[in-house]
């Protein structure tokens, strides 16, 4: 069987994308990109964190583009990536630097510098708030006035811009295996395509970058059975993280700019082998991304444990994993099967048809 | 000051300043531009706390711009897409690298912005210290 080109779409295309144009702007309604990167907080962070480029400009524009549609907002936002030219890399970035906002710990009530909860959706009551339905301009101004005005301490003495890790005490009891720096260049598998068995840095830059629903059900399927990995929380870190890049003098980096991190490091329990006997320690997951993504991070936490330890279920499978958790390739995959596939469609048919009047069995 | 002092206080807190300074080393000096403001990636590597290797978190929009004084060089970088601080940063660094007078005036302009810069993350500090969670005060 031959393949035959057809053509008589172009003009049907044409009609859809100028429908498609016409969806977004039939109500008349105008959002400019500076008001979606001031209030839609969440959604950037989201597709910044799964697109692996951080920009709140970008992140912003992707979203009026797309009209709100996160799978597609990746899209644009790694294709326009993939356009610009890579100019440095970083200095080695450590989030025991960041200037926190937020930072909670789930195994210790009290901890060196406390609990700080910064702002959270976590303790609302998760009820629909109507008066924004009557929200204007007027009322931002007046509401940010109002809690500019609250009355604050006169001075701080938080350290937040070097707050200790909550895990360092449990090191230092020896309850958490200590392990040297290690410095080897990490892998990047934006430059080189991952062949199993994966290394460590190959894994976390798989699951920072992950589809958030992805990263958090198979992390939830961890808990609920589905692996060995059953973690506390030791601490929840979020803030701004100084990025440098140094040029000839690794001493005197460009400072170019925070970015806002979520870092996680999950506390779970493992018997070791020690002078021929079984001990209980813990065993840190880690986990990381852009933004404020708590439940992306926690979960990734949990996946990367599972993947550090192996096991029989499906998130101990660093194929299964890691080869699905990416939003462009996951959505990619499944959208292409709404594309012609008229040929090898036709194909199983011709084959179908020929069996069932020969009355043969496949 | 260290560059990166020097860069961290003109990004956060000295835009403007930035762009003052380097308009006025323009007036007095020539300088040439090697490459003009352009979009680019930094890639961020990360150290990981559970077993203290590196890893790739991602990529961050930078703009970088290229200027040259005489015979020394400067630098422009900066997060997202920003052509004018861009270039006045390179500007600025080029002014250091050639060792020029006016940055031995420019020291109070930097005193003030670190003093700003405490001053917002003071307001930060203060304003988050009540979310921090005294249970001393907890009912039992």
């Amino acid at each position: 069987m031959a393949y035959v080109a057809v053509r008589g779409g172009a003009e049907a295309i044409e009609a859809s994308l100028e429908h498609l144009q016409y969806e977004r702007v039939k109500e008349g309604a105008y959002v400019a990109v500076e008001t979606l990167q001031a209030t839609m907080r969440g959604f950037l962070d989201q597709v910044m964190s799964e697109s692996s480029l951080y920009s709140e400009q970008l992140a912003g524009l992707a979203m009026k583009q797309s009209e709100g549609n996160v799978e597609e907002a990746i899209f644009l936002l790694r294709a326009h990536r993939s356009t610009l030219p890579r100019l440095y890399y970083s200095t080695t970035t450590d989030a025991r630097n960041m200037f926190v906002l937020r930072r909670i710990s789930a195994s210790f009530k009290d901890i060196p510098g406390g609990q700080i909860l910064g702002a959270s959706h976590d303790y609302l009551h998760r009820l629909l708030n109507f008066d924004l339905l009557q929200e204007t301009a007027a009322d931002v101004v007046a509401q940010k006035a109002e809690f500019e005005a609250i009355e604050v301490p006169d001075e701080s003495e938080l350290p937040l811009e070097n707050l200790p890790k909550v895990m360092d005490y449990l090191r230092q009891e020896g309850l958490i295996r200590e392990f040297p720096e290690n410095d080897a260049e990490p892998s990047d598998i934006t430059k080189e395509s991952m062949a199993f068995p994966t290394n460590r840095s190959q894994r976390l830059q798989t699951l920072t970058r992950g589809q958030t629903g992805t990263v958090t059900s198979l992390g939830y399927a961890g808990l609920r059975g589905y692996g060995a990995s059953h973690p506390t929380v030791g601490e929840v870190r979020v803030g701004w993280q100084s990025i440098h890049v140094a040029m000839d003098d690794e001493d005197d980096p460009y400072y170019i700019g925070a970015i806002k991190l979520t870092e996680v490091e999950s506390f779970i329990p493992v018997n070791v082998d020690s002078e021929d006997k079984q001990v209980l320690e813990f065993d840190i997951g880690y986990g990381a991304c852009f933004g404020q993504n708590e439940t992306k991070a926690i979960a990734m936490s949990i996946v990367d444990h599972a993947l550090e330890t192996g096991g029989d279920t499906p998130i101990h499978d660093e194929e299964f994993v890691l080869l699905h958790v990416d939003t462009i390739e996951s959505t990619g995959f499944i959208s292409h099967l709404k594309m012609p596939h008229y040929v090898t469609f036709q194909s199983k048919l011709e084959q179908m048809r020929t069996i069932k009047k020969e009355g043969k069995s496949l | 000051m260290k560059r990166a002092e020097r860069t961290k206080l003109l990004i956060e807190v000295g835009r403007e300043l930035a762009l003052q300074l380097a308009a006025n080393i323009c007036e007095q000096y020539d300088v040439q531009e090697i490459s003009p403001p352009k979009e680019g990636l930094v890639m961020i590597k990360m150290r990981e706390t559970a077993q203290k290797s590196l890893f790739y978190i991602g990529e961050v929009l930078v703009t970088e711009t290229k200027v040259k004084i005489g015979n020394h060089y400067g630098i422009g970088l900066v997060k997202e897409s920003e052509p004018e601080l861009s270039k006045a940063l390179a500007i600025i660094d080029a002014a250091y690298e050639a060792q020029l007078p006016e940055t031995i005036l420019w020291i109070p302009h930097f005193e003030a912005l670190a003093q700003q810069l405490h001053i917002n993350q003071q307001q930060i500090k203060r304003s988050i210290e009540r979310t921090k969670v005294n249970f001393d005060t907890m009912a039992t």
